[in-house]
């Protein structure tokens, strides 16, 4: 027991451990959807979690419109499911305060498990709001019209606010009485913590939350069905993906695309290397200037703006046919976007326009950085300018080269999609797609027609593959030049 | 010889670069009849700015520019703030298993679940057709966090140290001096976000698709760069008509040409202002490692 005073509390009792465990559970369930008390019938979102509903009434109301006017469900019982709702997040939130109580001292455990404890009775409160919601849903005269359910999350959640006071109890008793004048405090070390968990909340639910979306790719899942045991497939998608000759053919066709796309791209990688190197042998400094602000603007708009201005200058109206015409190159005007051929080299024409000034000025900076005294050694030697560029310019900007190569390698399979949905159209969609743009097209480019399983399924193989080749770049860099790129 | 070889092709390269700008703007000012027949090729024909007042009398792109401005002051606000707090945060060598969760944060830099993934998660969070989408899954940004703990290490710790004998929490020493202290870096990653957000347009497209009140710009030019529809017509009644209006052409190409240029202005207008902050953020990245 002294120990666990003189180290401010540090160490939990094992039911505080358990409660504090407990509350982090509650606090999670919110989100999921399938465990939403407040779905009380099959008109709710079934993707709305608790969490949802509990912050917007019209997650709850927005399809009963039409019902409530034609009076097949009354709006008492919508309000009264959404008061339900909230109540219920209300006690969840009470939890999560809990669950940051429960890292403090002696006396702020004391208040962790009061707090748990009134929000276990919140929630059962809340609990009991939505269950009379459900039944007046189940009691209308005609059940068919709003569909009534009754959501697993109510007994669930009865289960889980009846057992936290509980828990709370035996928390409390397992806690020893505050010394007399003992204020709550909080380490350090947990305040900054919890200052931080918030954020730690909005990683989990944006970054690694839709991890769990890879799922889908084991179910034969169309958008408003529910993934169970009936529609679970098992690898049957990674058969069809190689087994389907259509299919086959098509993703062969947009790897070509891809790896021609991208290798364009590795190949002429040392293009902003040889930009900066020419550009810093221009004497004046502010022309060197307004040459690099002017040049890098491209890379600072949107590809739909790209787009826009290459339909104002290569549509039918557009100056390049004026040019043309004007110089008796052409007799009438075309669209020469509407053309389906050279279709990778013109997007590498369009990403170099876009990067190319941009993508030199980490190169000047590093030519910055280059010793003046090897220029005036190489010049005593009797180098000349071409000389000076190549044996101490090139050598001193090969290590930032390297990175950008080996960083573009293993980015082999991710060209982004912008670029190539703006630009795609009918001539050209065969020689356009890229994978990233593939797994658009054939996941939700046709709407409800799409096929979710198969574009998440790629989409995952993808992942797996660049972070693996990361890995590779990363292992080549430290093996050949002694440092990690990531 | 190689100079005069070497500038030129530099000016020429310059001119390639801003001529499209100068081609849309001149578009935009010109007699419209002209334009669409595309007449106005080097220099403005029959000015007026007719155009402009007009588009901001449609309501659809009124609103479309609002939505734009709306996400990239406060979804730039939100980011930049929770960047510096979070850089600030796991700078602190106190806290309770820092190496680990600054690890859980930045590691997401490099792996992600993919498009549809993604899409399904959104919708599961209600994110889907609401102007929340556009800000919340951008406030935490790895990267930029990287850039803030990076530049809040380089400051002496001393003045941290001294505002905590003061007696001075650690929300008080964030405030009172290192959020002050870290302006140059915030600045900088405040106009990548603020770019980023104005040009943004995949997410629009993916999650906004029931909601047209909620487009970006970008979506929208994005839309009326692929209608067939007559949009001179489209705008004249969606817009407020008044008898001069009606005897004016507002054709596609105008259209198009006009939103171009409303969307692309906010960013040449800020960018010369700005360039030093732009440059200085690639050098962090670059450095970073």
């Amino acid at each position: 027991m002294r120990a666990v005073r003189a180290r401010g509390g540090a160490l939990a009792s094992a039911p505080t451990a358990l409660l504090r465990v407990y509350l982090a559970a509650v606090f999670l369930s919110a989100f999921v959807p399938a465990l939403n008390p407040a779905r009380v019938s099959a008109l709710i979102d079934k993707n709305a979690s608790l969490f949802t509903c509990a912050v917007s009434y019209s997650a709850i109301a927005n399809n009963f419109v039409r019902a409530v006017e034609r009076g097949w469900i009354t709006r008492g019982a919508l309000v009264a499911a959404y008061v339900g709702a909230l109540i219920a997040m209300l006690a969840v939130a009470g939890a999560a305060a809990a669950f940051c109580m429960s890292m403090g001292n002696n006396k702020l455990r004391r208040l962790c498990a009061l707090c748990s404890a009134a929000a276990g009775l919140a929630g059962l409160a809340g609990a009991g709001v939505l269950l009379a919601a459900s039944r007046a849903f189940a009691a209308v005269p005609d059940p068919a019209r709003i569909e009534p359910l009754s959501p697993v999350g109510i007994p669930t959640y009865f289960a889980a606010f009846a057992l936290l006071p509980l828990l709370a109890a035996a928390a409390w008793f397992s806690l020893p009485r505050p010394a007399k004048g003992e204020k709550c405090a909080l380490a350090p070390s947990r305040r900054l913590f919890l200052m931080l968990l918030p954020f730690l909340v909005l990683v989990t639910l944006f970054s690694y939350l839709p991890l769990w979306g890879w799922r889908v790719s084991f179910f034969d899942y169309r958008p408003g069905f529910d993934l169970t045991k009936d529609n679970f497939v098992g690898l049957a998608w990674f058969r069809y993906l190689f087994d389907n000759p259509a299919t086959r053919a098509r993703i062969g066709a947009v790897l070509r695309n891809t790896f021609a796309m991208s290798g364009i791209g590795i190949a002429t990688s040392w293009l902003p290397m040889v930009f900066a190197i020419f550009l810093s042998e221009m004497r004046s400094r502010r022309a060197k200037r307004w040459i690099q602000t002017v040049t890098t603007v491209p890379n600072f708009i949107s590809w739909v703006l790209v787009y826009s201005v290459a339909f104002a200058i290569f549509s039918t109206e557009g100056f390049l046919n004026w040019a043309l015409g004007g110089l008796g190159l052409i007799e009438s005007g075309a669209n020469w976007l509407m053309s389906g051929s050279n279709i990778w080299l013109k997007m590498w024409a369009w990403g170099t326009w876009k990067g190319l000034g941009w993508g030199a000025i980490i190169y000047i900076a590093a030519i910055s950085g280059i010793d003046p005294q090897l220029y005036e050694a190489a010049t005593v030697d009797g180098a000349g300018r071409f000389a000076r560029m190549w044996h101490v310019t090139v050598p001193g900007l090969l290590s930032t080269y390297f990175v950008l190569l080996l960083l573009g390698i293993s980015n082999i399979l991710s060209n982004g999609m912008d670029q190539y949905l703006v630009f795609s159209n009918p001539a050209n969609k065969s020689s356009i797609e890229v994978l990233d743009l593939y797994v658009y097209n054939l996941g939700l480019a046709s709407g409800s027609g799409g096929n979710i399983p198969l574009a998440t399924l790629i989409g995952m193989l993808k992942s797996i593959v660049s972070v693996t080749l990361l890995l590779g770049a990363n292992r080549a860099s430290k093996l050949l030049r002694g440092e990690s790129i990531v | 010889m190689f100079a005069a070889l070497n500038g030129l092709f530099f000016t020429l390269f310059a001119l390639l670069c801003a001529f499209p700008f100068y081609y849309l703007f001149i578009n935009t000012i010109s007699n419209n009849e002209l334009v669409a027949s595309g007449l106005v090729n080097l220099y403005p024909r029959g000015i007026h700015f007719e155009n402009y007042l007009k588009l901001l009398n449609v309501r659809d792109i009124a609103t479309s520019a609002l939505v734009t401005a709306g996400r990239t002051v406060l979804g730039t606000a939100l980011m930049v703030a929770a960047s510096a707090f979070v850089g600030y945060l796991v700078s602190q060598k106190a806290m309770l298993a820092r190496k680990t969760v600054y690890r859980y944060i930045i590691v997401t830099m490099y792996f992600n679940a993919g498009l549809i993934p993604w899409y399904l998660n959104m919708s599961m969070l209600g994110l889907t057709n609401n102007f929340w989408g556009y800000v919340i899954p951008a406030i935490v940004q790895p990267f930029n966090i990287i850039l803030v703990k990076t530049y809040i290490e380089s400051i002496p710790s001393e003045l941290e140290e001294s505002a905590f004998m003061d007696g001075a929490g650690y929300f008080t020493v964030f405030r009172k001096i290192i959020f002050p202290l870290c302006k140059p870096i915030l600045a900088t990653i405040a106009v990548f976000g603020a770019v980023g957000h104005w040009n943004s347009f995949i997410d629009s497209l993916i999650l906004m698709s029931r909601a047209p009140q909620l487009h970006t710009l970008q979506h929208k030019l994005y839309i009326y760069l692929n209608t067939t529809n007559d949009l001179g017509k489209l705008m004249e009644s969606g817009g407020t008509i008044t008898s001069d209006m009606v005897n004016s052409v507002l054709n596609t190409r105008v259209v198009r040409l006009s939103v171009s240029v409303i969307t692309v202005i906010p960013i040449l207008l800020v960018y010369p202002f700005m360039q030093r902050y732009f440059q200085k953020g690639l050098m962090l990245g670059a450095v970073k490692g």
